[in-house]
């Protein structure tokens, strides 16, 4: 086949042309990890389309052998994803299609490979240096269902705790749902270590597999997984990623481990990591004891007590800080978040108006918390925001990069310039 | 779609009171600048508001004027009841959804302004670099060229949104001279002004946030 390449484990394209994506799954199926079915259109039928406005010649016919060959593979004619990705990721610019029926495999891949062009997916490819003419690859493969039954469900897992960089299982799983609304936000996750209980066989499967691809990459690592009918299928592998401190003692332990030498530890360890290090952040906290959940927004913390309405906020903020708390945001607010020193919406994201308008002040940020209906602590006077409630009032603390707010009771933060622990 | 026949023209009162509505709480200058009225005029509406209880005055340093609850409510009456009379819904909704494709661009840009990632860490954009935030703004200038279209439409089928494509064209103009502030953190920024158009477009449609 000239444009098409099986998802398999002899498949010996590089990233250029399989796109990162989909050559991580390559790297899963050579580990011999489970991976859906499916196949990859290569970089270079994308850059053909956007040459010519249509597909390139001979590619109908090696679509519907690699159709015919997944159909074989599952027995039926699958429900498939097609997915884009090229070399470099551009999170959320291109389209993604789910749940289609194999027989309109055709139309989804022309959709796929226009949204390279979209100004939007350009405007992300000129801030981040990542060349217009690459394209992207259209990885097809047979769905998996986390919402199948009561043995499935959707997570993410690290091979190490991305917070602090501790060599432990780190993640989280949502049960009996689809990965996209682990990724969204939209739904309450558990966490990862709960599957030991509930799913022993995908939890001794997905230990394995963070072992392998951790020895593969010689480096932390991050998968996406389902688990349909308690059989475990991993979905994306990711190397390193890891940040300020957690990056620093990652790349200590793995030289203590011998995994890596000291020089590449040093290596991997850049100035602008050292520099995060020193951002102010939450020791001596358990997760267990997070109020509320969501995207940071703005690196750094803030501690306030809570206000609910932007004039409050306001008058407030004359006697100490303020957090201000707010479903969303609009112009209406804009007093009240130039008072507060942190905010909390329950819905946005990193690029949302109340984001913006937050970093505006450079107070910290942490939009969208996802709806906890039991996860706030008792209420005490409080105001309902999403489906949890508030304590008006009292004092809470937010950390704007990771999306987290805890109740400020027991809550310190590190002295400036202190790593987890010393450098090699 | 273009709007046929000649733009809607606002009262002024109403154009006072729902600039109030869009841009939040603020002093006589920025509303002034939001209803493109001279701020005498807009002073003179507003102590004619306050008085009908639709919107109140806090004084002091910080204060300004802000709308009542009551204020709101008529305001979101009177905006409909325009919209209404002068057939204009077609043709804003068809504008809004122009804004909507743009809108998640805009915010990336604005996001990208604020914070940059290196080495896969997200730190705040110092402003140290010029080439980064000359395709930024080279970026944001193709964005503003293509939300000219939308401006236009609008402004052809109702007057009061004349004021946006200037705010935009002033807030660009001084931040590719040099003032940085002026892309999302002063309160005439590019951001700033285009929050209030998404406002508006919402609180016209009646569409809830």
């Amino acid at each position: 086949m000239t444009w098409i390449h099986p998802l398999a484990a002899e498949t010996e394209e590089s990233a250029d042309v399989l796109g990162g994506k989909a050559h991580g799954l390559v790297v899963l199926l050579r580990l011999g990890m489970p991976v859906p079915p499916g196949f990859v259109i290569g970089t270079g039928a994308c850059r053909a389309f956007l040459a010519d406005g249509r597909l390139p010649d001979g590619l109908d016919v090696e679509l519907a052998a690699a159709v015919a060959e997944l159909e074989a593979a599952t027995g039926r004619p699958p429900v498939v994803s097609v997915r884009s990705g090229g070399r470099e990721s551009m999170p959320g610019m291109m389209t993604t299609i789910l749940n289609l029926p194999v027989r309109q495999v055709e139309p989804a891949v022309v959709e796929v490979v226009s949204s390279w062009d979209t100004p939007r997916a350009q405007t992300y490819r000129e801030l981040h240096g990542i060349p217009h003419h690459l394209g992207t690859a259209v990885t097809v493969q047979a769905m998996v269902f986390g919402n199948r039954d009561h043995h499935s469900g959707s997570g993410v897992a690290f091979s190490r705790n991305p917070n602090t960089g501790e060599h432990a299982p780190f993640g989280e799983v949502l049960f009996g749902r689809q990965g996209d609304d682990v990724v969204s936000g939209r739904s309450l996750t558990r966490p990862l270590h709960e599957l030991a209980d509930r799913e022993p066989a995908v939890w001794a499967g997905l230990l394995d597999a963070l072992h392998r691809v951790e020895d593969h990459y010689r480096d932390a690592c991050h998968l996406e997984f389902t688990f349909e009918a308690g059989e475990l299928w991993l979905l994306q592998v990711r190397p390193g990623w890891f940040a300020g401190d957690a990056a620093v003692r990652v790349a200590t332990d793995l030289a203590d481990e011998g995994v890596i030498g000291r020089g590449e530890a040093l290596l991997r360890v850049s100035p602008r990591q050292l520099q995060h290090v020193r951002v102010p952040r939450i020791v001596t906290v358990d997760e267990a004891d997070v109020l509320a959940r969501g995207l940071g927004a703005c690196p750094g913390v803030a501690v306030g007590r809570v206000a609910t309405a932007a004039d409050n906020a306001a008058r407030m903020a004359a006697d100490g800080p303020v957090v201000l708390v707010r479903p969303a945001t609009s112009p209406l607010d804009l007093h009240g978040l130039a008072a507060a020193a942190g905010v909390v919406t329950a819905r946005g994201g990193p690029a949302s108006h109340a984001a913006v308008v937050a970093r505006r002040t450079r107070s910290r940020a942490a939009p969208r918390t996802d709806p906890r209906p039991n996860g706030w602590p008792r209420p005490t006077p409080s105001s309902v925001i999403g489906r949890g409630a508030a304590p008006s009032g009292g004092p809470v603390l937010i950390r704007g990069d990771r999306g987290r707010g805890w109740s400020a009771r027991g809550c310190g933060t590190p002295p400036a310039g202190r790593a987890g622990r010393p450098g090699p | 779609m273009t709007w046929p026949g000649p733009p809607h023209a606002t009262s002024t009162d109403l154009l006072v009171l729902h600039a109030l509505r869009c841009i939040g709480f603020a002093g006589l200058g920025r509303v002034a600048a939001a209803a493109g009225l001279p701020e005498p005029d807009v002073e003179s509406e507003l102590i004619d508001l306050a008085v009908a209880g639709l919107v109140s005055r806090v004084a002091g340093d910080f204060g300004g004027w802000g709308l009542t609850e009551a204020g709101r409510a008529v305001d979101a009456e009177r905006i409909a009841g325009e919209l209404e009379t002068a057939g204009t819904r077609t043709v804003v909704t068809a504008a809004y959804d122009g804004f909507l494709v743009l809108n998640p661009e805009l915010l990336d840009l604005c996001t990208a302004w604020q914070m940059r990632s290196v080495d896969g860490v997200v730190t705040l954009n110092d402003h140290s670099d010029p080439g980064y935030d000359a395709r930024v703004l080279d970026r944001l200038t193709d964005l503003d060229r293509r939300a000219e279209a939308v401006c236009a439409d609008l402004s052809a089928a109702m007057l009061r949104f004349r004021r946006y494509r200037v705010r935009l064209t002033d807030a660009l103009a001084s931040a590719r001279s040099g003032a940085l502030d002026d892309v999302t953190d002063s309160t005439a920024s590019y951001h700033i002004v285009w929050f209030q158009l998404h406002e508006d477009l919402l609180a016209t449609l009646g569409i809830p946030r």
